[in-house]
């Protein structure tokens, strides 16, 4: 019986050691979600990637993080201004997205905008009904 | 920063511009490889030239309803469409209004969607009208709008054949063929001033109003000097009432 116990707890303390370093990893400079996001909220949809974001743009977490991003995707979107207005006032992507730092956010409206198409090509959706799109 | 031609909200260069004022003293202007026409409104004294927008403003409909499509400005969202489903009973396997999509690439190689929202153009000439033997479908002497007589509809699919645009289908419940009537007998007819569509657009994309009205705001948007304004598949010579501009 007591075998068994001491098993279980050597178990769980290397379950715990293995999501340990899995969390510091987790924090790592250069460790950030490879999938794009995709919001869905106020309109489907809009992609945000990571990847364009740090790579292309030189960014580090430290530049939207967690001003004006939680570090949990999802986290913005549940707020009630999370739509275009805030962002022309500079809240959110307008932060950088202004026409200083970065293209304004009144412009190019389809680069981050991909819409219901673009939703379901990223999700593997199929469109219902009419066989045309 | 660099300018990106994408960030000026008319879409038109100055050499473009030329070859359509050049080819629009003949009458037409031919935009992105011919399938469009540029109605470039001209100043007044030039009006003349204009033989196309002419035809527009000399109706006999009052109102003239019309939309004018900002079309740089949908982001495909689809809230047109489900206000349209939800308002005039649309089944899943046909529709009175979707959104095309073309892909494009910017000046610096990113690609981008361009969003084309259509629906039926309630043209001035319009075909699918001509070849119904049954007279199922009409045009409506006051607004201009093209409406479907479900019980005259024998569904011999002759208007879907006929349509320039593809904005018929055949609706298996009514046994006739369906298509957009810009909401009038579950909106307009009641008092309300758009279309679902347009009242659901987010982002002002679906511009609905009266073409009669020199006041309204689809007249206004239709007549800038400096914006390029197009109508689809011109050469079929149907005048379609559904303009095209990136505002």
């Amino acid at each position: 019986m007591i075998e068994k116990g001491l098993k279980i707890f050597l178990c769980v303390m290397f379950l715990c050691c293995v999501l340990a370093v899995g969390a510091a990893s987790g924090e790592d400079d250069e460790d950030y979600p490879q999938e794009p996001i995709i919001f869905t909220k106020p309109v489907k949809a809009v992609v945000f990637d990571h990847k364009l974001h740090v790579e292309e743009n030189g960014l580090d977490c430290d530049s939207c993080h967690d001003d004006p991003f939680e570090m949990a995707a999802g986290t913005a979107e549940e707020n009630k201004d999370f739509n275009m207005k805030a962002l022309y006032e500079g809240k959110y992507c307008g932060q950088c997205h202004d026409g200083d730092s970065a293209f304004a956010s009144n412009t190019r409206c389809t680069l981050c905008h991909i819409g219901v198409k673009g939703y379901n090509r990223m999700t593997g959706v199929k469109p219902k009904g009419h066989g045309h799109e | 920063m660099k300018v990106n031609r994408s960030d000026k909200p008319n879409f038109v260069t100055d050499e473009e511009r030329r070859e359509f004022l050049k080819l629009g003293l003949k009458i037409t202007g031919v935009l992105a490889g011919g399938s469009i026409l540029s109605l470039v409104p001209l100043p007044e004294d030039e009006a003349n030239a204009l033989v196309e927008l002419e035809g527009y403003e000399k109706t006999p409909y009052k109102p003239h309803y019309v939309m004018v499509i900002r079309q740089n400005h949908c982001v495909d969202c689809e809230k047109c469409k489900e206000a349209c489903k939800k308002t005039n009973h649309v089944p899943d396997y046909g529709y009175r209004t979707t959104i095309l999509e073309k892909m494009a690439e910017d000046d610096e190689g990113k690609k981008f969607s361009i969003f084309m929202p259509v629906l039926c153009n309630h043209c001035l000439n319009p075909p699918c009208v001509r070849v119904c033997p049954t007279k199922a479908t009409t045009k409506d002497p006051k607004t201009g709008i093209v409406v479907m007589h479900y019980h005259k509809c024998i569904g011999c699919k002759t208007c879907m054949a006929a349509c320039p645009y593809n904005a018929r289908y055949f609706n298996e419940e009514k046994r006739a063929i369906d298509k957009c009537n810009f909401c009038w007998d579950t909106r307009l007819s009641k008092g309300e001033k758009l279309t679902a569509c347009s009242a659901a657009c987010p982002a002002h994309v679906r511009v609905f109003g009266d073409f009669s009205d020199k006041n309204s705001e689809v007249w206004k948007l239709v007549h800038q000097p400096d914006k390029a304004v197009w109508v689809l598949r011109p050469e079929t010579g149907a005048k379609p009432c559904i303009f095209y501009m990136n505002d």
